[in-house]
């Protein structure tokens, strides 16, 4: 654990103080989960300081959710289009085609282009932020921060957790978008159906819940994603070795975190 | 009036400070001296709260550091300029964003009296024209002035000096410690330098404290620790110099 935060991960007030005791027994699972628990807390217990952190998220908006747009297109079009494919192969020949329409709309909103987007993101988002932070962190920048009394929790998380909350839903449904364009595109170039056929079937079994359980998951997903990253950035130990190590945890831990997320959400919710 | 009194510390497991101890008195420039790894950085970082020591009290002003709410240590911070070893600038802000980033959060300046600010930070520390750079495009020298410029942006009380020439070429260093002599001067600062570099030590320093395996082995003048009797220190400076 990174001593340096110690003025603010060791808040006595924090729930999380005796996983941060466990750690300091020499617990690092427990340790590392109360550090977590503690930034996080620490985060929510200075959402007032909006001053702090509001110059900020403009800037991570567009960085966590305009950059991102690319890949989610990319990854969308081709979850769609496979989805359609596959469900057209599995399908018995007897069965109306425009079944297909129905199963590439409720797997895209429920599982697949939430879960595919955040997998991806996972990697490219929660990369990013953990090596700027870790670089932040070992180049003494954000002892800086501290120095010139600022909050670095409110300073560089809030704002990207923030961001984080805000834009993974607006990716993940216009994931959903391009990806329902994409099952069109396969259902009728590569599995011949016809485009009415395809669009019947998804307007029969559009639901807005499973969009809404999608928006729910994006959501999460994003905050656990977020977090994750920052968290692991901001306590980066042993210079540009230890933002190299930072960042790979970073993304095995998100993408765990994220199908582990992923199963909760569909057992409570649906 | 900044006094450390048996300050120990130690990282998973590795005892670094075991009882350091010295004054640091008004209006003076206080120079510690030790070896690289001997804790240095950890002491200055210690004085501000960004580090707790395990045991030992740091009184600023009258009022311990280490029993310190997160609030009083905010408000202490407005006192302190720190100087970090790499400068520390925020490589996503210019220069001129740096030095603003404090006058904005915690003054009620408008933004010409900030531009203003940063200007006279920046002619304090000697340079110019330099508010729109990128610090990824300045010498270490300059990054160094950047840096002090944005310690002193809000009048700071004590200057804290981490290794301020270290990595920079003789007449890089000695204009740095020009500098830390003139700051003292124009804007009559109390400061800490931390430092190996014995040659930078005498031209800023009044008094020195001399670190080594985690304890103070002595705090005196120059000419106090030059005539030392005391082997580990006649050691410590001929090894030094030598
Ligand atoms: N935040 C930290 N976490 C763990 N170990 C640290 C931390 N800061 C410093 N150390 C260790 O403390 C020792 C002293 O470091 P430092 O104060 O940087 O030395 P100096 O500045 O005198 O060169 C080093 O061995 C370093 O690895
Ligand atoms: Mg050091």
């Amino acid at each position: 654990m990174a001593e340096s935060t110690v003025s603010i991960s060791e808040s006595s007030t924090s729930p999380f103080a005796l996983f941060t005791l466990l750690g300091k027994a020499g617990n690092r699972f427990f340790g590392t989960l109360g550090g977590y628990g503690n930034v996080v807390w620490w985060m929510l217990r200075n959402a007032r300081d909006a001053r702090t952190y509001s110059r900020n998220i403009f800037q991570q908006m567009v960085q966590i959710g305009v950059d991102s747009i690319p890949i989610v297109i990319f990854v969308s079009t081709f979850v769609g289009m496979v989805t359609a494919v596959q469900s057209a192969y599995q399908l018995y020949d007897w069965i109306p085609r425009n079944v297909v329409g129905s199963l590439v709309i409720k797997s895209v909103l429920l599982e697949l282009t939430p879960l595919l987007t955040a997998l991806v993101l996972a990697g490219k988002v929660g990369a990013t932020i953990t090596a700027e932070l870790g670089t932040m962190r070992v180049t003494e920048q954000i002892d800086a921060l501290e120095a010139l009394a600022f909050d670095p929790i409110s300073f560089l998380i809030t704002p990207r957790v923030l961001a984080g909350v805000v834009m993974f839903p607006v990716l993940i449904v216009f994931g959903d978008v391009v990806a329902a364009i994409g099952g069109l595109l396969g259902s009728v170039f590569v599995a011949n159906i016809s485009p009415e056929a395809f669009i019947n079937g998804m307007k029969d079994s559009f639901e807005v819940y499973d969009a809404v359980f999608g928006i729910i998951k994006a959501t999460m997903f994003g905050f656990m994603i977020t977090s994750i990253a920052c968290y692991q950035g901001f306590h980066v130990e042993g210079g540009s070795e230890g933002v190299g190590k930072a960042t790979m945890n970073t993304v095995v831990l998100t993408c765990l975190a994220v199908v582990v997320m992923d199963f909760v959400l569909a057992s409570v919710l649906l | 009036m900044i006094r450390l009194e048996n300050i120990w510390k130690q990282f998973s497991g590795k005892q670094v400070l075991r009882g350091v101890s010295f004054d640091v008195r008004d209006k003076e420039t206080l120079v510690v001296l030790g070896k690289s790894g001997g804790g240095k950085s950890v002491l200055l970082k210690m004085i501000i709260g960004l580090i707790k020591p395990d045991s030992g009290a740091i009184v600023v002003d009258g009022k311990d550091v280490t029993k310190m709410s997160y609030p009083e240590l905010r408000a202490l911070r407005f006192k302190f300029g720190f100087l970090f070893q790499g400068a520390a600038l925020f490589d996503s802000m210019t220069v001129g964003e740096n030095i603003a980033l404090s006058l904005r959060r915690h003054t009620g300046y408008s933004n010409e009296e900030i531009t203003e600010r940063i200007e006279y930070a920046l002619s304090i520390v000697g340079l110019e024209n330099v508010t729109r750079v990128m610090p990824s495009s300045l010498s270490g020298g300059m990054k160094k002035r950047v840096g002090l410029a944005r310690a002193i942006a809000l009048t700071p009380r004590y200057v804290l000096y981490d290794e301020p020439t270290t990595g920079l070429d003789m007449e890089t260093a000695d204009g740095i410690n020009l500098l830390i002599n003139d700051l003292r001067t124009l804007l009559g600062v109390t400061s800490i330098v931390v430092t190996h570099d014995i040659h930078s030590a005498f031209v800023v320093g009044d008094r020195f404290a001399i670190l080594d395996q985690g304890v103070t082995l002595m705090t005196g003048t120059r000419e106090e620790i030059q005539n030392s009797d005391n082997e580990e220190v006649r050691k410590y400076i001929n090894s030094a110099i030598g």
